[in-house]
């Protein structure tokens, strides 16, 4: 057969029988020779590239063709063409070497790009931080953290002073006020709120095989033999829970904490976190309600706050919206009349940069509709009001549309699609011949429908059915959803060593070391709270179900969503958003297969990946539109 | 009479293309067509249609005689000659017409099929264009460097504690201070066939008996890639099959950002850590069995921090340099010859040592011509023995053989291994003989001189 042939050939007698490195590198050049099931063919696999075996030649021509043009305009002496391709060019998932190579193809085919004059610099905005922006390429939107105009997420605002108040505050600003003020579109009146109450789910089964033979990343800060101890001691603790050894497992878990009063800073703080989520696992198996199981309605408003100085304190959030907003901004482009779904508004962080990035839009900004979902107030105060008040004030002060609606849900699985477009999407106005299109955005949502059988894919087929030109989900990178506990345990004490190590590592600049310090202090609480939620809970009330890429890439291509690239510009401004944060030393953007991930040094801990409906024609001619523009 | 080189290929091409767009050939026969018809992309095998210039006496005789005959050079007519003549006989049938496109192949008839011989495997090709092609994109002509780009275009694996082929891998801080990372691969231990605890056993030694340690620094010319690029990560990963070896790679910084000495100034911190770990050290006598590898730059790189380590009285076992990036201020002919041919030029060298080299500093400065006008002596130090890999179709490679040369006139014992066909990256893809041989002198070496 020819293939022994080409072993032969490759191999010769010399290395009959030899070290088993030469017998798998046989095997790994049979299975290219091959090609796998899915004919991606595996020696470039390995390297990180996805090419068909059968596509090969036609990447190999393309390559060609673009070293030719490249040489040529070399020969000339013309750099205009690699500066198209590195500035003004956005490119999408290098992995898919055969569609990346289009794309750079079909930029050199295009017609040379014309000198474009910058647009009009944004005046001195106070609210936004200002990156170190290249004049920027014209079709490509920025979008930078825009904080709410009075920086305090949860004062309420009046409607009496909300009129005047917005024209002074305004005056920085990037309008100057002239007599043709638009509506804030959202009056007191049209407000409509929804107040769903859990209901069991329908259906039962979810087949949650763990996909993925995840990766343990490692990344060891700290080699020190104490700090090594710590951990075998944690994972003894946790073996024995899983064993049911009680006993042991108390025992160990008072050594635990005589262990970590030896340690300092980060990995003192997590071994802490995960001593007392297994003290309380050992000492109490059922734990009431309300402990942080789950977010109950007396936790949500803690939930906030903390969840606020976590946005405060390190980047993580930051990228989450940073990263959402362009991949749901660029979806938009040319479209008139578009509409966000925002599956956690809580004090609605992400939505003034969107709000500016729309008003800066070329062409003028699109008029705005936000439906904002979040979970029940403990005191029945109405916090999603409040947020699009503020909202709303803002777009008022940018001239942007904008409309709003908050609805109350215990759960997003309560949520139906009529509710999340209502009457005027359908197009019954006068005034809509232009259709309005949709995002939806979940920012740390999605996992916590895994809690619950059924949830999730109730969710995702609400998601298609609201047809939207882009869904963007923010979801920490990691398995804490895998079906042994030590296997959980594992996972997230790794996870979580990491994460406060970054907090610790990166700390605010010294200008704002006061409020950097307490801020830390309570991300350390948010985050030390889901550490008891992943150890200590089980069940429904075990809600902190992250999972990985893949495993979210499977769910989703399951539910028939296929995944939307996000591209090198957001990639290249995200890593400008980090420079804020210690100089940006320690923390790492990454892209993954179209998906970009934030972690600390090699460890990914957050990621953000964008979608669409598998084959709806109006997402593709939104995506169309995208790429033409 | 045979038209100008130049015009013959032309021709075949654009009958190549008609070919391709009518024919639509799909899967194997598609990568045949694509091995076939890129410059450059010449092997010792076709891989897709599994016929090889080496099977059996007949073919290799064949072979030499050609060869005996003429050098079949990109640049000799003879070859296109021959070219017409199988076209005329042929009749064009597309895939042997488009086997003799490549030039410097060789071919033969057996039994209706035609024997290819290429320098660059097709898989080689893609990779190396592909990074060819970012590279440009992310180098700019003003000495700046697209930083956001090349990460952005840069293939990552994360390090994995769970055994892959026996291998596990983690990142370790190894200086908090410097930021200084590294990525360390070694034998899975034997307790961690338990997926939940990965880090029980990462810092014993792999073995009661000694073993080695490779300090690896990675390639890209001082500017591209880091210790998680994938192709890097694969390259670890064998090492530590091959060698029984606990591979450490090092994260160093990289220009323009960072100039000499920084990469040394990692690359010397790295092995100053390895040396106060215990678990690295092996054997009765406790010893750090250490040995310095790289490729490109990495290969400078582990030179630099062997005079390092001579000087202060570290013992290094030996040096493993792959296509070791070494320069000077005049032209040698291999960079002449070979400018642009086989995916490097001398302009893209010039500019990485720009980017690299102290401001104001020119080739001649001793990073870069360590054994130049400018460069010291390695008579008096204690000096490791060096393996040096070098690949024919490198342009490269004049410097890489002086210095050699320079090694062996200051006594120092190396081995240098030549291979004539191959290419700047054939170590990455386990494709080749050049692949196959040279793993196994680096295997010979590391285990003779544990």
């Amino acid at each position: 057969m020819k293939r022994e042939h080409q072993e032969a050939a490759g191999g010769g007698d010399r290395r009959g029988g030899e070290g088993n490195w030469y017998v798998a590198a046989e095997q790994e050049k049979g299975k290219a020779l091959m090609g796998t099931d899915d004919g991606v063919d595996e020696l470039l696999a390995a390297l990180g590239y996805k090419v068909r075996s059968s596509d090969m030649a036609d990447v190999a021509q393309k390559l060609e063709q673009l070293e030719m043009a490249m040489g040529s305009s070399a020969a000339a002496n013309d750099d205009a063409l690699l500066a198209h391709l590195a500035f003004d060019t956005v490119h999408y998932n290098p992995s898919d070497l055969s569609n990346w190579v289009d794309n750079i193809l079909s930029e050199l085919n295009a017609p040379p790009p014309l000198p474009q004059p910058p647009p009009p610099p944004p005046p001195d905005d106070p609210l936004s931080l200002q990156f170190d922006l290249p004049p920027a390429v014209t079709e490509q939107y920025t979008i930078g953290t825009v904080d709410l105009p009075d920086g305090s997420p949860c004062k309420p605002a009046d409607v009496d002073e909300l009129q005047p108040e917005a024209s002074t505050a305004s005056s920085g600003w990037l309008i100057s006020q002239s007599g043709h003020q638009p509506e804030v579109a959202m009056s007191l009146r049209d407000r409509k709120r929804l107040k769903v109450c859990s209901s069991p789910p329908s259906s039962t089964i979810t087949a949650d095989a763990a996909t993925a033979a995840a990766a343990q990343q490692v990344v060891i800060v700290d080699s020190q033999e104490a700090g090594i101890r710590l951990v075998h001691a944690l994972m003894a603790c946790a073996e024995a829970v899983q064993k049911e050894n009680l006993k042991a497992a108390g025992a160990i878990v008072k050594q635990i904490s005589v262990l970590a009063a030896s340690q300092g800073g980060a990995m003192r703080k997590v071994a802490g976190y995960f001593a007392e989520a297994l003290a309380r696992r050992i000492y109490r198996p059922q734990p009431p309600r309300g402990m942080g199981c789950s977010s109950t309605v007396e936790s949500a408003a803690l939930d906030d706050m903390l969840h606020h100085h976590f946005y405060e304190s390190c980047p993580y959030l930051k990228f989450a919206h940073f990263t959402a907003n362009q991949a749901i901004l660029e979806a938009f482009a040319g479209f008139r009349r578009v509409h966000v779904v925002d599956f956690g508004m809580r004090q609605g962080l992400q939505w003034p940069a969107l709000l500016q990035a729309l008003a800066l839009r070329q062409g003028g900004p699109p008029s705005f509709r936000l439906t904002g979902i979040g979970p029940p107030q403990p005191d029945n105060s109405d916090a999603l009001q409040e947020v699009g008040w503020k909202l709303a004030q803002l777009a008022k002060t940018i001239r942007v549309d904008f409309r709003y609606r908050g609805f109350v849900a215990a759960s997003l699985a309560d949520l139906d699609p009529y509710m999340l477009l209502g009457p005027e999407a359908d197009g019954g106005g006068v005034e809509d011949d232009e259709p309005e299109v949709v995002a939806v955005n979940s920012i740390l949502e999605l996992h916590r429908l895994l809690a619950r059988p059924g949830a999730l894919e109730k969710v995702l087929g609400t998601i298609r059915a609201v047809r939207p030109v882009i869904v963007t989900v923010v979801e920490q990178e990691a398995n804490h959803n895998g079906r042994a506990f030590l296997d959980r345990f594992t996972e997230a004490l790794h996870y979580y060593s990491t994460m406060f190590d970054s907090l610790e590592g990166g700390a605010s600049p010294p200008a704002a070391v006061e409020v950097g310090g307490h801020d830390q202090a309570m991300a350390e609480i948010y985050l030390g709270r889901q550490i008891y939620n992943v150890v200590a809970c089980e069940g429904a009330e075990r809600t902190e179900r992250h999972e990985t890429l893949p495993q979210w890439r499977a769910r989703m291509s399951r539910a028939g969503f296929d995944s939307v690239p996000i591209g090198s510009n957001a990639f290249k401004q995200a890593s400008m958003l980090l420079a804020l944060f210690s100089g940006g030393e320690g923390y790492r953007v990454e892209e993954n297969d179209g998906c970009l991930t934030l972690g600390w040094h090699t460890r990914p801990l957050i990621a953000t990946s964008a979608w669409r409906a598998a084959g709806d024609p109006l997402s593709t001619s939104a995506s169309c539109r995208t790429a033409s523009s | 009479m045979a038209p100008p080189a130049d015009d013959v290929r032309g021709l075949f091409r654009q009958e190549l293309r008609i070919q391709l767009l009518e024919r639509r050939p799909k899967g194997k026969e598609a990568a045949c067509f694509a091995s076939l018809c890129f410059p450059n992309s010449i092997s010792d095998s076709c891989r897709y249609c599994s016929v090889s210039a080496h099977d059996g006496g007949k073919q290799r005789g064949e072979r030499q005689r050609v060869e005996g005959m003429d050098v079949p050079s990109p640049s000799s007519p003879w070859i296109w000659d021959k070219i017409l003549e199988f076209v005329e006989f042929l009749r064009c049938p597309v895939l042997p017409v488009l086997a003799m496109l490549r030039f410097g192949c060789v071919a033969s008839d057996l039994g209706g099929f035609i024997l290819i011989s290429m320098v660059v495997p097709l898989h080689t090709w893609v990779l190396i264009s592909n990074f060819k092609l970012a590279y440009n994109m992310v180098r700019r002509p003003d000495g700046t460097f697209d930083r956001h780009l090349a990460e952005f275009l840069d293939r990552k694996v994360p390090a994995n504690a769970s055994p892959v082929n026996g291998v596990v891998s983690f990142d370790i801080l190894i200086n908090r201070a410097s930021n200084l990372l590294a990525r360390i691969y070694r034998p899975a231990p034997p307790n961690s066939s338990h997926p939940a605890t990965p880090l029980a056993g990462l810092h014993h030694p792999p073995s009661p008996d000694q073993f080695p340690v490779i300090i690896f620094y990675h390639g890209g010319s001082f500017a591209h890639s880091s210790s998680n690029t994938a192709i890097y990560d694969s390259l670890c990963r064998r090492f530590v099959s091959l060698c029984g070896a606990v591979v450490i790679s090092v994260d160093y910084r990289r220009s323009p950002e960072y100039r000499y000495p920084c990469a040394y100034d990692d690359g010397w911190e790295a092995l100053k850590w390895a040396s106060t770990e215990p678990w690295l050290h092996s054997g009765k006598d406790s010893k750090l069995r250490v040995f310095l590898c790289g490729d490109s730059s990495g290969g400078n790189i582990a030179h630099h921090v062997a005079v390092r380590a001579a000087e202060s009285g570290i013992d290094v076992s030996g040096n493993i340099l792959l296509n070791p990036m070494f320069g000077g201020n005049r032209r040698t002919d291999s960079e002449v010859r070979l400018d642009g041919k086989y995916f490097v030029t001398i302009q893209d060298r010039d500019w990485y040592w720009k980017a690299y080299l102290p401001e104001g500093a020119d080739r001649d400065h001793p990073a870069c011509n360590p054994f130049g006008p400018n460069g010291g002596t390695l008579k008096e130090l204690p000096f490791t023995r060096s393996l040096v890999i070098v690949a024919g179709l490198d342009l490269v490679q004049d410097w890489q053989l002086a210095y050699v040369e320079g090694l062996k006139k200051a006594g120092k014992d190396v081995k240098l291994v030549y291979r004539e066909q191959a290419t700047i990256g054939f170590y990455l893809l386990p494709n080749t003989d050049h692949f196959y041989e040279v793993m196994e002198e680096i295997k010979n070496f590391v285990s003779s001189n544990l």
